[in-house]
């Protein structure tokens, strides 16, 4: 299966309100990550990310999210249409990882969450106006 | 298959037989995407209403059967917002030409959509000067303006925003006198929060004025440096630190606002860059001028410019914020044959104006009557009846001005620039910034 950032950033969003609603903590937390990971992917294709088919060209940019933040920027910045997508918050994601899926539910907290799940919702608003604007 | 300026009457043909479900619904956005690509924006509260689905559906269906490649397949033609009558309240947008409620957004490449009129918010009056097109004597013109209202004592501030040719700072002053920077390198330092470092040093007064002041704010410094990389930048809009947008245009008000409040000119003269460009845009929509000059030369390429950009006006719905700004001026009047080439002009720009911008007077009452903003053809005080500046081989070359405004008497300048001078003076001391 070949990726769809698009997809993929709008199906785990979706997923990961449904588990924060049931309460199921961890695994909202994961999610709220790796929907933020895509929705960064697919602007930074637009900004010119080089592609192989099934994965970023550049090994740097095969980053998961607690990395991909200042990544995006340096993208973003470089792309004409970059000033209208900066992230309107300082990442959010320092202290999440993606092994923290091996992790005890008890080690994660409401408060945690909370900011995972407002770095994905900036990302979903940038998403949002790129549709918008017609780049994706 | 259809093309751009189809989308717009296409949408207009297909919406009609839904007006009923639209007003239900409204209102309705159009999105027209930076590819020219069309999708609706309809409140979410429609998303789950099985009645509302079908028609959206079927609305979605036509427009992509109607516009083809300027549609999105219909399901991904409909976008939901949570709340439409906020998201309108932030977006500019104009009304669907014989809809009710159905709203075009415009998404554009460049900031410049010639149709923000800025509110006549400065003190100081503030007058552009605008050309459809290039090398009609539009610096020129302005460069003796400015000297001839500084000679009646007025204390004049001059920008030359024709950032792509600068020029007019040449004009006013010789080059010993030219200030460090200009306003490219404030708008490039701007960017990074450095704006002050040049504030101070971008500002020249030129030796031709006796009674009043001229100060020259030039495109660029005394050395342009690395022009071009600074030119590429100075359209860029600014992030604060809480990631607030402020366009390139605001940026360049703001400068404004502060160039005004810091030397404190009865009037601002802005040499606006030529033609339907980014610049022009900026001021002549955006940077609050009471007063805005129309170069023309009687030929089909400033008649059908002009009318481009009045039909824009019209169609985003703007034209009444804007149109009492506009004021032709006839350039570069021919030494032979000049009362037969004025009548042309004049009857070209009423043609223009009675077509574009003048209400339609209605039976009963006449175009002076305050309700109705319109003017008969012969009237000297109407906004289409051109102020006329005469072509004088002397004036013909920028470059040579400096030498020929430091020598030259009130009775030549008056005799070739007489009629524009005597407007703005007049529509300086009637504004006074405030139109």
């Amino acid at each position: 299966m070949n990726p769809d950032f698009l997809d993929a950033h709008e199906r785990h969003w979706e997923d990961a309100e449904l588990l924060k609603d049931g309460n199921r903590l961890a695994n909202a937390d994961h999610l709220f990550g790796i929907s933020a990971e895509c929705g960064l992917k697919c602007l930074m294709i637009q900004f010119g990310m080089p592609m192989d088919t099934d994965k970023p060209k550049d090994r740097q940019d095969r980053i998961h999210v607690n990395k991909i933040w200042i990544r995006f920027e340096a993208y973003r910045s470089g792309h004409l249409q970059g000033i209208n997508y900066a992230l309107s918050l300082p990442d959010p994601f320092m202290d999440w990882d993606v092994n923290q899926r091996y992790a005890r539910r008890d080690d994660f907290d409401i408060s945690r969450l909370a900011s995972h799940r407002a770095g994905a919702e900036a990302v979903l608003n940038l998403i949002k106006k790129a549709k918008l604007a017609g780049l994706l | 298959m259809s093309t751009f300026d189809e989308i717009l009457p296409m949408l207009t043909k297909i919406f009609q037989p839904f007006q009923e479900d639209v007003t239900k619904m409204k209102a309705i956005l159009v999105n027209r995407d930076l590819n020219g690509r069309v999708r609706l924006i309809v409140d979410e509260k429609w998303e789950n209403n099985e009645h509302q689905q079908v028609v959206l559906d079927n609305i979605a269906r036509q427009i992509h059967e109607g516009i083809g490649f300027h549609a999105y397949p219909a399901a991904q033609a409909v976008l939901f917002e949570p709340d439409i009558d906020d998201f309108l309240k932030r977006e500019s947008c104009f009304l669907l030409e014989g809809i009710s409620d159905v709203f075009v957004i415009d998404r554009l490449a460049v900031e410049g959509n010639w149709s923000r009129i800025s509110r006549l918010t400065s003190s100081v009056s503030r007058t552009v000067f605008f050309s459809i097109k290039g090398g009609v004597g539009r610096s020129t013109a302005l460069a003796a303006t400015a000297w001839a209202l500084a000679e009646q004592g007025k204390k004049v501030l001059v920008l030359d925003l024709d950032l792509e040719s600068p020029g007019l700072s040449s004009a006013l002053l010789p080059e010993d006198r030219r200030p460090f920077y200009g306003i490219t390198d404030w708008l490039v330092e701007d960017l990074v929060n450095n704006g002050a470092v040049v504030f101070e040093n971008m500002v020249a007064t030129s030796a031709l004025s006796h009674n009043g002041e001229i100060l020259v704010v030039p495109a660029h410094g005394a050395n342009p440096g690395e022009y071009i990389a600074k030119l590429g930048r100075v359209w860029m809009p600014r992030l604060d630190t809480e990631g607030k947008r402020e366009s390139w245009s605001d940026r360049l008000r703001r400068l404004l606002d502060d160039l005004e409040g810091r030397w404190q000119p009865d009037v601002t003269l802005i040499d606006s860059r030529a033609g339907i460009d980014e610049v022009a845009s900026a001021c002549i929509t955006e940077l609050s001028a009471s007063t805005i000059l129309l170069f023309a030369i009687d030929g089909d390429q400033t008649w059908s410019g002009y009318r481009v950009l009045f039909q824009h006006w019209r169609k985003t719905g703007v034209v009444r914020d804007i149109r009492e700004r506009l004021q032709i001026v006839g350039a570069m009047i021919p030494e032979i044959g000049t009362e037969e080439y004025v009548e042309g002009l004049l009857e070209r720009a009423w043609d223009l104006f009675s077509e574009e911008l003048y209400d339609e007077v209605p039976a009963g009452k006449v175009s002076g009557d305050e309700s109705v903003w319109s003017y008969d053809q012969f009237d000297g005080s109407a906004p289409h009846y051109p102020w006329v500046v005469k072509w004088h081989r002397s004036f013909a070359v920028l470059k040579s001005i400096h030498g020929r405004l430091k020598d030259i008497d009130n009775e030549m300048v008056r005799a070739i620039f007489g009629p524009l001078i005597d407007g703005m003076a007049l529509s300086i001391e009637t504004d006074g910034g405030t139109k």
